[in-house]
């Protein structure tokens, strides 16, 4: 529905027809009223008041602190490892033994599993799915902490 | 410089109380120092032993936070903000991966209980590595991180993901020293990391599990 009353044409479209501000000094008034009012200040922030994000200063990469204290540790490490009379081989080695070790415990348990009574092997069937459905509830729970 | 002094003071005195206790202990408890030389040799061994493991974990993180420093920096702030979760879920994860890998052992003249358990290895391998490393960075942040922005203009070495973890290693390197105390300490970092991991689910901010809802429309 149009209008021939250029007051309510320019309330309908002011862009269009905003060469009636010029003659109407009525809109005019209310539109210098609705400007002054939509002049918002947009509210200070004092960036420097609000707490240290994680991210701010994370991508420095000071090399000299890096590199030193890597130094220092290797260093340590080959120092006391000659004092010992060991070579880093023999750590490797010894690494190697654990994992061996942790394989033959778990031999040992699938062992006594198998040997064990019916009711031992569906009390830890039980155990397994019970631990399983409390790991993936934990899971579910969506991350608090915020990186932004 | 004052928090920190004020972390290694008590570590300092804790350590001093340890070392006097376990010199002081009666025989019969087996927990003295060096007797002879040969439980001397031992006790050097040992010490070489976790200084070139320690060695190991610094070029570990260093690399890890290289290549990846904003998921360690995530899963580092996860930590922090809910400890108790990612404690209980790291729990809960150890004795999933020691139950697992009980039954793919027992699945093992099966032939499927080979590569299961291979699998099932190098994910805790990988999930203790990660988590180690986010602890790393957690326990540098807490001791030496900046406060405010001042704090952080001012500091040329002391800043950003590198030297967190970087201090990290060397607290954490430091308390597993300490006899008896140390392994304990550091077991229950790895437990704290491996929450911390699964939680996060390496620092990727994704779910593990798609959300299932039903089309009604």
């Amino acid at each position: 529905m149009t209008t021939n009353d250029p007051c309510q044409r320019y309330l309908e479209d002011p862009e269009a027809n905003a060469d009636h501000l010029q003659s109407c000094a009525k809109c005019r008034a209310e539109a210098a009223a609705l400007a002054a009012k939509s002049e918002v200040e947009a509210p200070s922030i004092d960036l420097d008041a609000l707490p240290l994000a994680p991210w701010e200063g994370s991508s420095h990469r000071p090399w000299p602190l890096v590199l030193g204290g890597t130094a220092m540790v290797v260093i340590v490490a080959l120092v006391l490892l000659d004092a010992a009379g060991m070579s880093p081989m023999h750590v490797a080695e010894g690494s190697l033994a654990s994992m061996d070790a942790i394989r033959g415990l778990l031999n040992r348990a699938a062992l006594s599993l198998r040997g064990a009574s019916i009711g031992m092997q569906l009390a830890f069937g039980a155990a397994f799915l019970i631990v399983n459905a409390l790991l993936v509830v934990l899971l579910r729970r969506a991350p608090r902490g915020s990186d932004a | 410089m004052r928090r920190a002094l004020r972390l290694f003071l008590p570590l300092t005195v804790v350590a001093a109380s340890l070392v006097t206790a376990i010199m002081a202990a009666p025989p019969s408890l087996g927990i003295r120092g060096p007797l002879s030389f040969g439980d001397a040799t031992e006790m050097m061994q040992k010490t070489a032993v976790i200084a070139a493991l320690l060695a190991v974990w610094m070029l570990a993180a260093v690399s890890l936070t290289l290549l990846s420093g904003r998921e360690i920096r995530y899963s580092s702030v996860e930590m922090r903000a809910s400890a108790l979760h990612c404690f209980a879920l790291g729990l809960v994860a150890v004795t999933s991966f020691a139950l697992t890998a009980i039954v793919f052992s027992y699945l093992i003249p099966y032939h499927i209980g080979v590569p299961l358990l291979f699998a099932l290895g190098v994910f805790a391998i990988l999930t203790k590595i990660y988590g180690t490393v986010a602890v790393f960075h957690a326990v540098g942040t807490l001791a030496a991180g900046s406060r405010t922005r001042e704090q952080l203009a001012r500091r040329h070495w002391l800043r950003g993901d590198l030297a967190m973890v970087v201090v990290g290693v060397v607290i954490l390197g430091a308390i597993r020293l300490i006899p008896i105390v140390g392994p304990i300490i550091w077991a229950l970092a790895s437990v704290f990391g491996i929450g911390t991991a699964l939680a996060t689910k390496f620092g990727r901010r994704e779910p593990w599990f798609l959300a299932y809802r039903l089309n009604l429309s």
